[in-house]
């Protein structure tokens, strides 16, 4: 089997909590996420923007956004262009997902951790591909609405300035959620100096209240 | 009216961002705020010789347009009257254009239906008071959404109405609909024109045009991108020139009204409009070439052509436990129900809910939504309902199959004109108001008048078939040879496809599959193209591949072979007798389900529950929070007790006994939040502690959860919530239900709530994952 595969069904159990489940929970995983990357691949659009410092943070100039809160201001600091992304595994991934429940709701959850994983993995892919168009330049982590500070109501903004509901198929709703359902928008900072990580453990993540992993003093691994 | 070929026009977004329009500003806003800008680019194109030109109406709808304060009406009032005034130099059409929402409707978001209707509405009469030539609905991805486009056109207005479709590479738009699938729905909808624009460049979109072309007898449209834009500099790959060069092969394709879309320019429509004379030749060559009849679901397109198996199952006639299900509106039984046959090898599924209790106006469109959620396969809608027939047509997202009209006049003028509205498909039965003709001859004569009728208000002849009528031979014996013959004179003398319910021939004799398996090979013989038959049984379906084989339309038999390859290998290992209570913690369903079949037989069936179903449940259970188990094999475990349970229903159902059931939970997705799989685990697994478990979906208002609750003055309500912003409407539902004379105990969860969340919001259980759900379930009942 494909290691590409075998990660993917790593990575989903251990999203469902199960990394330590039996033989058969791992090899249903993995036929999972064999199906799923036969069946579909992520799909994404990105657009480079020029960055502007304004009073209320950083307004991307072609888009008409403004990127503000302490997250943006930590992230872009040394950026005088930054990306806009969105990622999905499109519709016919709801589909599956909701004929996998009728079927078999075990497989369904693991195929909607598989989902995440892929989507994950799109994200990924974009990102090489904004590093390979800007040779030279340095990216910043990866940060989407609802990390930190950063607004979850940013996400309709971005996908109107990707034009992602026409290009994508990717909408938001009233509540700032993505339909379909595995979708991610994201901010990628560009910058002449050599970037840290700096999202790496628990201080910016929306879960931290509630997280399974450090209730029982574990990390998620990001 | 338009005439062909057609030139119509370029971009207008992508336009007024070049001419300076501020970054986020929603352009049809311009019609109102700075109309000369928008003025410039229509007077561009017309002078570039286009036909007609798109009013800046695009997304002039009111979703859109609440931000900024206008109303559709104004903003559509508004650009009609910038694109007439510049129309009036040559005489160009004025197209009233008409985008996506911008919201997903359901079941992949939560707008209904009827609301997108609606919205449509309201931009249909604007376009059409204000005097547009045209109406065109583009760039849309969701075949439901288009189809409410379409019908709100035909309901307002009696303008010409061009549908185009955005598809990617795959070949299939955003949300799976195939290039067929939408050009049948759309013809069937009374569209004028349909096609393609957006997205693709017009080189990829070439296969797309010739799909679309072979599945339509309208005009074909072709609007693409001038290719695709560049992430960097935003500039598209395609110039004006390759363009025009490119469309050259669209028109081959099938193309006659051709335009550009993104990133196009008035330099592009003057290359297209330079080659026109040469394009003009091969367009509309191709138009209604090909016709074959052919119903759809946005993913399927199933052509007529040859024999397709149309599954008898979901119909309640003689069935107990479908026909509980329908009382209790179990629609997860239904889709259950769908999804064997369509594993089974079934082509479409007949779908009848009609029985004494059941409201069917409301339930066949439910069952229609519910099925299509999860099974691709086109529905045959088989009711007696008039207002049901229609309410499952509306929502019906493809184009549907009816069961049925016959010769009678009442049924002609009432079904006929609902057939024709919805562009379905219909089956006619050869009977009338003298009953059922005993001569083949007589039952074609029927045959033909429902052709007539059909016709005559505009259905074309393929989407009409003929049902012959079977009746049963132990009562009718020599009745068995004239329904075959009816069915070799309707297919040779009429043409048209026929379908037979071919299980009712065996009907009160001995070894019925026989009978039915031998009628059904000569009824093949004889012509029929679509049985009805029960498709879980594998001798019914052997005849099938045996017969695909024989006509030719199984193509190197490899159909057959993988059908039987293997067989006779398969044999069930014998080895020590599992336990049903190890068949339930290994999540063995099949073998859980065939064990308590057993079981059943010598002892009773709430022992077998309480005995064997429960203490394995609770053994999982517990190896769960020991983190011995993970949540997918606790759910598997859930899944054989089901079947476990599933036999324990049938048996209780079959004796008339009342059910196993412990007590009546509500479980919702709270307003908003649409991420609802955790709260399907948490169900399943409630289940099959024995709840009865109202699921309410998600996105649901906390109005609708509070009037349920009163309504079954249940104990308990569950709710659960994955996001932030949703979490306030979590509390307004619990703050709803305790404001209730008699307000049942509430438990939340979902990924953002925490312990401390559900007191202060005053919910009186806070369950951490689906075992903590449970206990808190089983706390409530004891």
């Amino acid at each position: 089997m494909e290691e590409r595969i075998r990660s993917l069904a790593e990575e989903a159990l251990r999203y469902l909590g199960a990394a330590r489940a039996d033989r058969e929970t791992h090899r249903m995983a993995e036929e999972t996420a064999e199906l799923l990357t036969k069946k579909l691949r992520p799909q994404y659009t990105w657009r480079a923007f020029r960055l502007q410092r304004e009073a209320g943070g950083f307004l991307m100039l072609e888009a008409g956004i403004v990127l503000g809160g302490t997250l943006a201001e930590r992230m872009l600091a040394d950026c005088e262009t930054a990306v806009l992304l969105t990622c999905t595994l499109g519709a016919a991934f709801d589909r599956m997902l909701q004929e996998w429940q009728a079927r078999d709701m075990a497989r369904a959850a693991v195929l909607d951790a598989c989902g995440s994983a892929f989507t994950e993995t799109g994200c990924d892919e974009a990102g090489q591909e904004i590093a390979s168009r800007f040779a030279g330049q340095f990216l910043t982590d990866r940060f989407s609405p609802g990390y930190g500070d950063l607004p979850l109501t940013l996400q309709g903004e971005i996908l109107r300035a990707l034009d992602a509901t026409r290009r994508l198929g990717v909408t938001a709703n009233e509540s700032c959620l993505l339909i379909p359902c595995k979708s991610v928008t994201a901010v990628i900072g560009l910058s002449d100096r050599m970037q840290p990580a700096r999202i790496r453990g628990c201080g910016l993540c929306g879960m931290k209240e509630n997280c399974k992993y450090r209730k029982k003093g574990e990390t998620c691994g990001v | 009216m338009f005439k062909l070929p057609t030139l119509l026009d370029g971009a207008m977004g992508t336009m007024l961002q070049k001419s300076g329009m501020a970054p986020g500003t929603i352009p049809e806003t311009l019609n109102l705020t700075d109309p000369e800008k928008v003025a410039a680019v229509h007077r561009a194109y017309i002078r570039a010789g286009s036909h007609a030109v798109y009013a800046n109406t695009f997304g002039a709808n009111a979703l859109k347009l609440k931000q900024t304060g206008y109303t559709p009406a104004e903003v559509i009032a508004a650009g009609i009257r910038i694109a007439r005034e510049c129309a009036a130099e040559t005489g160009a059409m004025v197209g009233l254009d008409v985008g996506p929402l911008g919201v997903m409707l359901e079941p992949l978001g939560s707008l209904p239906f009827e609301d997108a209707v609606r919205l449509y509405a309201e931009i249909m009469r604007a376009g059409a008071e204000n005097g547009a030539d045209l109406i065109a609905i583009e760039t849309m991805s969701d075949l439901a959404e288009t189809r409410a486009a379409l019908i709100a056109a035909r309901e307002e207005t009696d303008l010409p109405v061009f549908v185009t479709m955005s598809f990617d590479t795959t070949g299939r738009t955003f949300t799976g609909c195939t290039p067929a699938s939408m050009a049948r729905t759309m013809e069937g909808l009374g569209a004028t024109a349909v096609g393609v624009n957006c997205s693709l460049g017009p080189k990829e979109m070439i296969p797309i045009v010739r799909e679309i072309a072979e599945n339509t007898r309208l005009p074909v449209i072709a609007k693409p991108n001038a290719g695709l834009p560049d992430p960097v500099t935003g500039e598209y790959g395609v110039d004006a020139e390759g363009f025009a060069a490119a469309m050259q092969e669209l028109a081959a394709a099938g193309a006659e009204i051709l335009g550009g879309c993104c990133g196009t320019d008035p330099d592009y429509i003057r290359a297209l409009g330079n080659g026109m004379t040469q394009w003009a030749g091969t367009a509309g060559q191709r138009r209604g070439s090909v016709r074959t009849g052919a119903v759809c679901t946005g993913p399927v397109c199933l052509e007529t052509d040859r024999v397709r198996v149309i599954g008898e199952r979901i119909n309640p006639t003689g069935k107990k436990r479908l026909q509980q299900a329908l009382l209790e509106e179990d629609l997860d039984y239904l889709v259950n129900l769908a999804i064997q046959q369509q594993d089974a090898g079934a082509d479409l599924l007949d779908l009848n809910v009609g029985y004494p209790g059941v409201d069917e106006v409301q339930m066949l469109p439910r069952a229609v939504k519910a099925i299509q959620a999860a099974v691709d396969l086109p529905l045959q809608l088989d009711t007696t309902n008039p207002a049901a027939l229609e309410a499952a047509l509306r929502v019906y997202n493809g184009k549907a199959a009816v069961n049925s009209v016959n010769g009678k006049e009442e049924s002609l003028a009432t079904v006929l004109p609902l057939v024709k509205k919805y562009g379905a498909a219909v089956v006619g039965l050869t009977l009338d108001e003298s009953g059922i003709p005993d001569t083949a001859e007589k039952r074609v004569k029927i045959a033909e008048k429902i052709l007539k009728r059909a016709e005559a208000i505009g259905i074309p002849r393929e989407d009409v078939w003929i049902d012959c009528l079977v009746l049963t031979v132990s009562a009718q014996q020599e009745q068995a040879a004239e329904t075959l013959r009816a069915v070799r004179l309707v297919t040779e003398e009429l043409g048209l496809k026929t379908v037979l319910g071919v299980s009712n021939i065996s009907f009160g004799l001995p070894n019925r599959l026989l009978i039915t398996q031998t009628f059904l090979a000569a009824a093949l013989e004889a012509g029929l193209t679509m049985p009805i038959v029960n498709p879980n049984l594998p001798e019914v379906m052997n005849v099938i591949a045996a017969r695909r084989v024989l006509d030719g339309t199984d193509e190197g038999c490899r159909a057959y072979v993988e059908r039987y390859a293997g067989t006779e290998e398969k044999k069930t290992t014998p080895g020590a007798e599992m336990s049903l209570q190890d068949a339930i913690r290994k999540g063995l369903r099949k073998e859980a389900g065939r064990l308590t079949a057993g079981a059943i037989e010598t002892r009773g069936e709430m022992e077998i529950v309480e005995q064997e179903l429960i203490p394995a449940l609770e053994k999982t259970g517990e190896e769960y929070e020991q983190g011995k188990v993970f949540l997918p094999q606790l759910l598997s475990a859930a899944q054989a007790a089901q079947a476990a349970f599933e036999e324990i229903r049938g048996s209780l159902v079959k004796k008339g006994e009342k059910g196993t059931e412990r007590g009546t939970v509500i479980m919702a997705t709270v307003q908003g939040d649409i991420h609802d799989i955790g709260k399907n685990i948490v169900i399943t697994v409630l289940e099959n502690y024995g709840y009865r478990v109202t699921d309410l979906g998600k996105d649901v208002p906390p109005e609708t959860i509070v009037r349920e609750a009163e309504e079954k003055s249940v104990r308990l309500v569950g709710l659960s919530a994955l996001m932030t912003t949703t979490l306030p409407a979590m509390a307004e539902t619990v703050r709803q239900l305790k404001a209730l004379k008699t307000p049942p105990l509430v438990m939340v969860g979902g990924a953002v709530v925490t312990a401390d969340y559900a007191r202060s919001i005053g919910a009186d259980f806070y369950a951490k994952d689906v075992r903590d759900a449970v206990k808190i379930t089983n706390s409530v009942f004891s």
